[in-house]
């Protein structure tokens, strides 16, 4: 009972924020399970706590690379349900007029650099945004979001080593599902993840991926030891989607057990856990978590609607945007 | 390459189209203009011709079916025994799920399970029509190309619909379920195939429109390359500048000229000697004949509306008009109607109202002959190019006659494109 | 006017940018200290210092991938890629990062970026080390591409490629490093998309790129003795590609070459040919004949590299066939 109200408002907001994602999922979900989405897209439900925690560390000048399953760091790092469902569904007032789809939402105004439908095809960029930050003396960070599957990736080892040579102000943020698309992770990846970072001199940590306030706290120190030129860092966080690699991937106990999901979304679940201990320490009551789970609820439904009504881009734009003026 | 044969728009107001009867059976070769099918429509019956030569496959609309306009209801294929996926069944006049026919409620459709699934076979239901269920309840089980699925409610409330029976395959997204708030009165099981509720009569209507697949069809001919001896050898620029000027390449060939001509042997051809006083065949290859067809006559509405709006009274100065807006510059167009010719000179400034009668000699004539029995005229070129307007059936056929030398074959193809235009949408095309 | 080389022409395009744009900056393997192994960067690192020419580890991809981010954040990178052969390692952030995101993100991120690079073989440097790569890039929507025949055009080119918002790649022939032409003192740049008419003629067009403008310089003048007036155009960037001015030309002449130094088949020569072919067919009088590098790897020994690519007695050979009527390629 002995928080601030600062810090009662930043809880608040990253219940909010994973609730929203977790909301926008759904939904997601329900559309392309009714035919009504174009494509495949990666649910992003069961790691919230990541995103949430990361990007309530950082400001709207500070910049994050995505993955493929975008969708949670794009709604943490401030994205709009309308523009998000518009992009998801093909339409012209999506954030990227409906060209870049789900796999390549970009929020350019939130400092969200884009997803990347090539696995770990954004560790350079991200590298890169640290670099011109340092080049240009601007004191924002940039966090790279990739997978335990990208860790594979050959691009890592080179700029986690051009990063550790110029110090630059870039977080890796491996978020480890424990799969690798359809693969367990101790297949595909040889000894400690965290050791891989270590190996350039790099500060790496290791964190419980379903506990937003550990995340959270742990970002903020180390953005703040990037500011001052201390990084690059790295945090491996353990973490568990919910859903199949894509939402496609639906009989997947050929590589993990309905009990090993069960036991996840019961006893690990980043919200719920998240949940209790804002009704257990007084700063929301049952009812105030109610109501704005059905206000997030309902701004969906109709983030939804609108983008199912909103128009497609018109058919002159297919050449527009090839090339920059 | 496959054409899909659509059910056609047929009048303003019409949504929908009767088959009355199929005139080509599944697996019939079909040449483009083919009558296809005959429609009955609000007002009349009429054929629908094929849009594109092949074989008629997948015929998914049976005679007697009223089927809304647009929908596909064949195909043409490249062989009678085409296996791609049938079309789907057609969409029916009455939509099928209209308010009054289903219970209110949330719909549960089929959903996507697998990547490159576009259906699914319900193998059972776990609910009756009725039962009260909840979000998580199974409702019915489904079978994809993988493995069978339980389906939950997704929602609490009563199985109010069953829209699909155990054994149907369901297109992903095609609802299968109602579940509602309140406990139904009747609640309601259909198939999946269930015709709509209507007036109409069309019983059954969806087991009678699988067609049987042509078997045993000849494979369709092979063409058989022409052969290629006796062609002359001569490069593009060449080809273009000789029938510019009405040569005929042949002399070349005779006159034991080597080949391939290229532009150099040019001065050459021209010193030849012409075969005779006749046209000779690169003469008459020099001449242009280009047809274009026009769906409706729209001239006479627009003529009304020229008069009521502008006070122009003279359709033939319209005419002459909209063929002189066709031409790049100025030009005196005679229009040729029942052995009366009047000319019009169109001024460059190219607007309606500046059209004049004139003495002039013509630059372009335009024969009317919509008032006549000729429905196909081929006269050859005049002493300048030749438009000619003859009705069709459903329209108007538009003819250019033209030698080389008047027009080349770019301005031939622009001036009748132009004017079909124009004679087709007077107001859209009018400068 | 001064006479400059290439390599001092690059060199001077890029320390004029970075002093009118203190964003660009150049990364490259020792394109610093060491100036590149073909010392073309020599000198800038003491002018702008290790923060703005940036060595890197022997990473192509780790550091093409870099200067795409910082591209897209505010900077404009100048990667420096040491042979042409090595941009397959780069395929990814180039192809499907740094020229698509533009077009993904619905016009809201640029890259504006400078990847420079070489091309063109004969330096006895063997298969990997001489390959001319432009045609896999020009087919890749996104990125422009240009070509410099001459130090002029690659100092004009490059100040333009630097401004331009879009990731451009610039194919330098290796071999032409040490060769000097007039170069103005004063600044110019040379617009994308403008091909220069090098030479006019009445009878043939050559429409070659890079190192090939010489070899159809060197083979218009010979042809001019024999009575044959060749048009040698530069097109100077593959993308964007003025296409009129080598349509006007060929609708003039109604005959064309076309050489590049990339291998024949698919490639520059092929597209510029299948457009000629399209857009002015019936001014043509010959066929349009394409002389690229013959489809082999590039061999080292002297006796079969020389082979493989296109000469000014082979230029001279097929415009002579051609203006003589002779058939070509029949079968």
């Amino acid at each position: 009972m002995a928080k601030t109200k600062t810090n009662t408002e930043d809880y608040l907001r990253m219940y909010r924020q994973m609730m929203r994602i977790r909301t926008f999922e759904d939904t997601a979900n329900q559309l392309y399970l009714s035919a009504k989405m174009p494509g495949l897209t990666h649910m992003y439900s069961g790691e919230e706590a990541v995103a949430v925690g990361i990007c309530e560390a950082l400001t709207d000048d500070d910049r994050i690379t995505s993955t493929h399953r975008g969708h949670g760091h794009c709604v943490a790092k401030g994205a709009n349900f309308k523009e998000m469902f518009c992009e998801l569904l093909g339409k012209e007032e999506g954030y990227c007029r409906g060209k870049g789809g789900s796999m390549h939402i970009a929020d350019q105004s939130h400092g969200n650099l884009g997803a990347n439908a090539i696995v770990g095809g954004s560790m350079g960029i991200a590298t890169g945004s640290a670099l011109r930050a340092k080049l240009l003396g601007q004191d924002d960070v940039t966090v790279c979001f990739f997978g335990d599957g990208a860790t594979a990736q050959g691009l890592l080892y080179e700029v986690m080593n051009m990063a550790a040579l110029w110090n630059l102000p870039v977080i890796y943020a491996c978020e480890n599902n424990g799969y690798s698309e359809y693969t367990k992770t101790e297949e595909i990846a040889a000894g400690s993840i965290t050791a891989r970072a270590e190996a350039f001199g790099i500060e790496a940590f290791k964190v419980d991926g379903q506990d937003v306030l550990a995340v959270n706290e742990l970002t903020q120190k180390l953005v703040a030891r990037c500011r001052k030129g201390e990084g690059p860092f790295f945090i491996e966080l353990e973490t568990y989607r919910y859903h199949g690699h894509h939402v496609g991937d639906i009989n997947r106990e050929y590589y993990r057990s309905k009990d090993e999901e069960k036991d996840w979304k019961e006893n690990r679940d980043p919200i719920i856990r998240f949940r209790g201990y804002l009704v257990s320490e007084g700063i929301a009551t049952e009812d105030e978590i109610e109501a704005m789970n059905a206000e997030i609820e309902k701004d969906a439904s109709e983030a939804v609607a609108y983008a199912e009504a909103a128009k497609y881009p018109d058919v002159s734009e297919v050449d527009m945007h090839v090339y920059a003026d | 390459m496959r054409h899909d044969v659509t059910m056609p728009q047929l009048g303003m107001a019409q949504d929908a189209g009767k088959i009355v009867s199929w005139l080509k059976a599944p697996g019939d070769p079909v040449t483009k203009g083919d009558a296809l099918f005959e429609v009955e429509t609000d007002k009349a019956t009429m054929e629908v011709e094929a849009q594109a030569s092949g074989f008629l496959t997948g015929v998914s609309a049976a005679e007697g079916e009223d089927v809304k306009v647009g929908a596909v209801i064949a195909r043409i294929s490249d062989s009678a025994d085409d296996e791609g996926p049938a079309p789907e069944a057609p969409a029916t006049a009455v939509p099928v799920e209209t308010s009054n026919a289903l219970p209110e409620g949330k719909s549960v459709t089929m959903p996507q399970l697998g990547m490159a699934q576009d259906s699914g076979l319900l193998v059972s239901w776990q609910k009756s029509p009725g039962d009260a269920v909840k979000a998580d309840d199974v409702l019915f089980e489904v079978e994809t190309d993988k493995s069978t699925m339980e389906v939950e409610a997704g929602t609490d409330g009563y199985l109010a619909a069953t829209l699909a029976e155990a054994g149907e395959n369901v297109p992903v997204g095609q609802a299968v379920a109602i579940i509602s708030a309140e406990k139904p009165d009747a609640p309601l099981a259909r198939s999946a195939k269930s015709p709509p509720p209507s007036d109409h009569e069309t019983p059954a209507v969806a087991e009678a429109t699988k067609p049987e697949r042509a078997k045993e069809r000849p494979a369709p001919a092979t063409p058989t390359p022409q052969p290629t001896h006796g062609r002359i050898l001569a490069s593009p620029k060449l080809r273009r500048l000789a029938l510019e000027q009405g040569l005929d390449l042949s002399l070349l060939v005779e006159a034991g000229h080597p080949q391939p001509f290229h532009v150099r042997d040019l001065d050459v051809l021209k010193a030849l000697p012409r075969k005779s006083a006749q046209p000779t065949a690169a003469a008459a290859a020099a001449m242009h004949h280009l047809v274009a067809k026009v769906t409706g006559d729209a001239l006479p509405a627009f003529a009304t509306w020229a008069g009521e709006t502008h006070g122009l009274t003279d359709p033939d100065a319209i005419l002459a008009a909209l063929a002189g807006a066709s031409l790049p510059n100025a030009a005196n167009i005679a229009v040729d109607r029942f052995g009366t010719s009047q000319t019009y000179a169109m001024p460059d400034s190219r607007t309606l109202s500046g059209v004049t009668k004139t003495d002039a000699a013509p630059d372009l004539i335009l024969r009317d002959l919509r008032g006549t029995t000729i429905r196909s005229a081929d006269m050859g070129a005049d002493t300048v190019p030749v438009l000619t307007i003859t009705l069709r059936r459903k329209g108007l056929r538009i003819t250019l006659d033209c030698a080389a030398d008047q027009l080349d074959a770019q301005a031939a193809i622009q001036l009748l494109t132009d004017f079909a235009g124009r004679v087709e949408q007077p107001l859209r095309h009018l400068l | 006017m001064r006479e400059i080389t290439l390599s001092q022409a690059v060199n001077e395009a890029i320390a004029e940018e970075m002093r009118r744009d203190p964003t660009v900056f150049l990364l490259g393997e020792d394109v610093a200290e060491a100036g590149t192994p073909f010392k073309v960067l020599s000198g800038l690192v003491e002018e702008f210092g290790t923060e703005r020419v940036i060595d890197t580890p022997i990473a192509e991809p780790g550091f093409m991938g870099i200067a795409v981010g910082a591209a897209m954040t505010g900077a404009r990178p100048i990667v420096d890629l040491m042979f042409g052969d090595f941009i397959f390692l780069i395929m990814d952030q180039l192809c499907n990062q740094a020229a698509k995101i533009h077009y993904m993100s619905g016009g809201k991120l640029n890259v504006p970026l400078v990847l420079r690079t070489n091309m063109g073989a004969t330096r006895r440097s063997a298969a990997q080390h001489s390959q001319s790569l432009q045609a896999l890039v020009a087919h890749i929507p996104g990125l422009k591409v240009a070509m410099p025949s001459s130090a002029y055009e690659a100092k004009g080119l490059m100040k333009t490629a630097i401004r331009d918002n879009n990731p451009v790649v610039i194919f330098e022939d290796k071999l032409m490093y040490q060769d000097k032409a007039p170069v103005p003192e004063e600044e110019y740049l040379i617009p994308f998309g403008e091909a220069h008419i090098k030479r006019e003629g009445s009878d043939i067009t050559l429409i070659a790129t890079s190192s090939m403008v010489q070899v159809a310089e060197k083979a218009a003048a010979i042809l001019s003795k024999e009575g044959i007036e060749a048009e040698v155009i530069d097109p100077r960037t593959i993308v964007p590609l003025d296409e009129a001015t080598l349509i006007q030309s060929v609708k003039k002449t109604s005959r064309a070459i076309v050489i590049d130094e990339g291998h024949q088949s698919y490639g520059i020569t092929s597209e510029i040919a299948s457009r000629l072919n399209e857009k002015a067919f019936y001014h043509l009088d010959t066929p349009v004949v394409r002389m690229g590098a013959m489809d082999v790897p590039i061999p080292f020994s002297p006796a079969l590299e020389d082979i493989t690519v296109p000469t000014p007695d082979r230029v001279i050979e097929m415009a002579c066939k051609l203006c003589s009527g002779e058939m070509i390629h029949a079968a």
